[in-house]
């Protein structure tokens, strides 16, 4: 690599080339464009895949209504609920699992199992415990998003130099202190991406409980208004919530680069 | 092998602990079966489905819609991921769709695929496909993006081509992370079969998780679910052993 290239190279790590910024942007528009106008030069059926234009309305016309937002404070709620929960317990699980290894040799192997499997899949089971109201979707997010949180917690702490816990045992430091003062402190990044990962799966855990079995919030929404065709109104629930679910990702993964001392990427 | 052992014995133990756990608390009225059913119960009603064939058949059902909508998805994203990571504009042309496909909820997508598709097997391949595509594109991306510069230059001086570079040098330096790809492919791709059985099928495990339930069959249930377990550990496992055979000829210094 010549020293013109490396300048260049790294002038790109720390500033991305304006060249991408205008690409991307130009990519959407030109998909929007085309998405506009297919169906009307007829090429495709506003029936089936409606149509930005349409889809503008459509969202005026829900948020006007106010409706939605019964709906949101619903889905906000279970979200917050099971992501609360999810972080209460996973946080101290992962302490847990990462600094004991007798714990860990026992421990994951039912949790890479249910890492594996499609957690979702006991939606049903929720709901026959639990019942169709805010408990079980509460429950939903929490199955969801805990895993994470503890895999990434106890990886974390194993990350933990181990310089810092004997200087902090040679001043006298109780185990108890160690915990909350030196590893606590220095796995925070790693938590922060656990919680990160969990909230992707909250949210999705969310919808997916509602679109299940509900009476009320988005999810429930989303289901109706595809079982009446609706699909209009059914795209902009679903770009709604696809917005949501990237926007508190990119706000979390904000937190957690600062978090990192070095604004590493992991 | 003591590794084997090593690796496997612990997990033995902990499963079967739970296992005994669970029986226990059942036997002496902790919980109650109605709501959990025990582990004794759903091995029974395993073997009772493996029997009359209805194990085999929701299996199957599973099997070939995970099959068709994940290897779509390993093609699609694959080929897509080589694209964008050999040339920087299509990789910033695709760059905000695979960013929207891979943090949205994407089973919100499930009544427009109905519409599209109707209900049953082609929506749900369809999930499976939409939910699997994104991590194998990102990660081939990643990977082909990746390739050492130094290699790319030394096949370009001895005067290969930019296609035979690809073939011959970026694609096979890309492999690991394609597997990588595709083992977070295989995760999503079974979430989505389940899910999309769950909310609309005939049969498939997915859907007899959900008929079960609203029978309040709990051990019926219980049993799928377990089928269901297991199939996310082997596809997993399975990639993984691949995945570490692959990246064995290439361990070295400088890696």
């Amino acid at each position: 690599m010549t020293p013109t290239e490396a300048a260049g190279d790294a002038r790109r790590a720390i500033r991305p080339a304006p060249g991408r910024a205008v690409v991307s942007t130009l990519s959407v528009l030109v998909f929007v464009l085309a998405w506009e106008l297919a169906p009307r030069v007829g090429l495709v059926d506003t029936a089936l895949v409606s149509q930005p234009s349409r889809i503008l309305l459509a969202g005026t016309a829900i948020v006007r209504a106010g409706e939605i937002w019964t709906h949101a404070a619903v889905s906000l709620q279970e979200l917050a609920g099971g992501m609360a929960l999810a972080v209460l317990i996973g946080v101290p699980a992962g302490l847990v699992v990462g600094v004991s290894r007798a714990v860990r040799r026992f421990v994951d192997p039912p949790l890479m199992a249910l890492q594996a499997a499609p957690r979702l899949a006991l939606l049903p089971v929720l709901i026959v415990w639990l019942g169709i109201g805010m408990a079980s979707k509460v429950a939903v997010v929490f199955i969801g998003a805990v895993l994470p949180i503890v895999v990434a917690t106890a990886a974390g702490v194993r990350e933990v130099e181990a310089s810092l816990v004997q200087v902090a045992r040679a001043f006298g430091a109780r185990p108890s202190d160690v915990m909350r003062r030196v590893v606590l402190p220095a796995t925070l990044p790693a938590i922060m991406m656990g919680v990160r990962l969990g909230a992707g799966r909250g949210i999705l855990g969310v919808v997916v409980g509602e679109m299940y079995v509900s009476q009320e919030g988005i999810g429930h929404q989303i289901m109706q208004l595809g079982s009446s065709f609706r699909i209009d109104d059914l795209v902009f629930y679903t770009i709604l919530v696809s917005a949501f679910g990237l926007a508190t990702t990119a706000a979390l993964r904000a937190v957690e680069r600062r978090l990192r001392p070095w604004g590493e990427e992991v | 092998m003591g590794g084997i052992a090593r690796g496997v014995l612990p997990g033995v133990v902990s499963f079967a602990a739970i296992a005994a756990a669970w029986e226990a608390a059942v036997a002496v009225g902790l919980l109650n079966p109605f709501f959990t059913s025990q582990p004794s119960a759903i091995a029974g009603s395993l073997l009772a489905q493996a029997r009359s064939g209805a194990l085999l058949d929701n299996s199957a059902v599973s099997l070939l819609e995970f099959g068709v909508g994940f290897g779509a998805a390993a093609v699609v994203g694959i080929v897509l991921g080589v694209v964008a990571g050999w040339s920087r504009p299509v990789e910033h042309a695709l760059d905000p769709f695979l960013w929207f496909l891979y943090s949205a909820p994407l089973i919100a997508f499930y009544p427009v695929f109905v519409i599209w598709f109707g209900l049953g097997a082609r929506t749900v391949v369809a999930i499976a496909f939409l939910l699997a595509a994104p991590p194998i594109m990102a990660s081939t991306l990643s990977g082909v993006k990746r390739v050492d510069a130094q290699l790319i230059r030394a096949a370009r001086s001895f005067g290969a081509g930019g296609p035979e570079v690809l073939a011959k040098v970026a694609l096979p330096a890309s492999v690991p992370m394609v597997i990588a790809g595709l083992r977070l492919g295989v995760g999503r791709a079974l979430t989505g079969v389940v899910i999309a059985e769950l909310f609309g099928a005939t049969a498939g495990l997915g859907f007899s998780i959900g008929y079960y339930g609203q029978l309040l069959q709990t051990t019926n249930m219980m049993a799928s679910l377990v089928v269901i377990v297991a199939l996310g550990v082997l596809f997993s496992e399975a990639l993984g052993a691949i995945e570490s055979r692959v990246d064995a000829w290439r361990t070295g210094p400088g890696h």
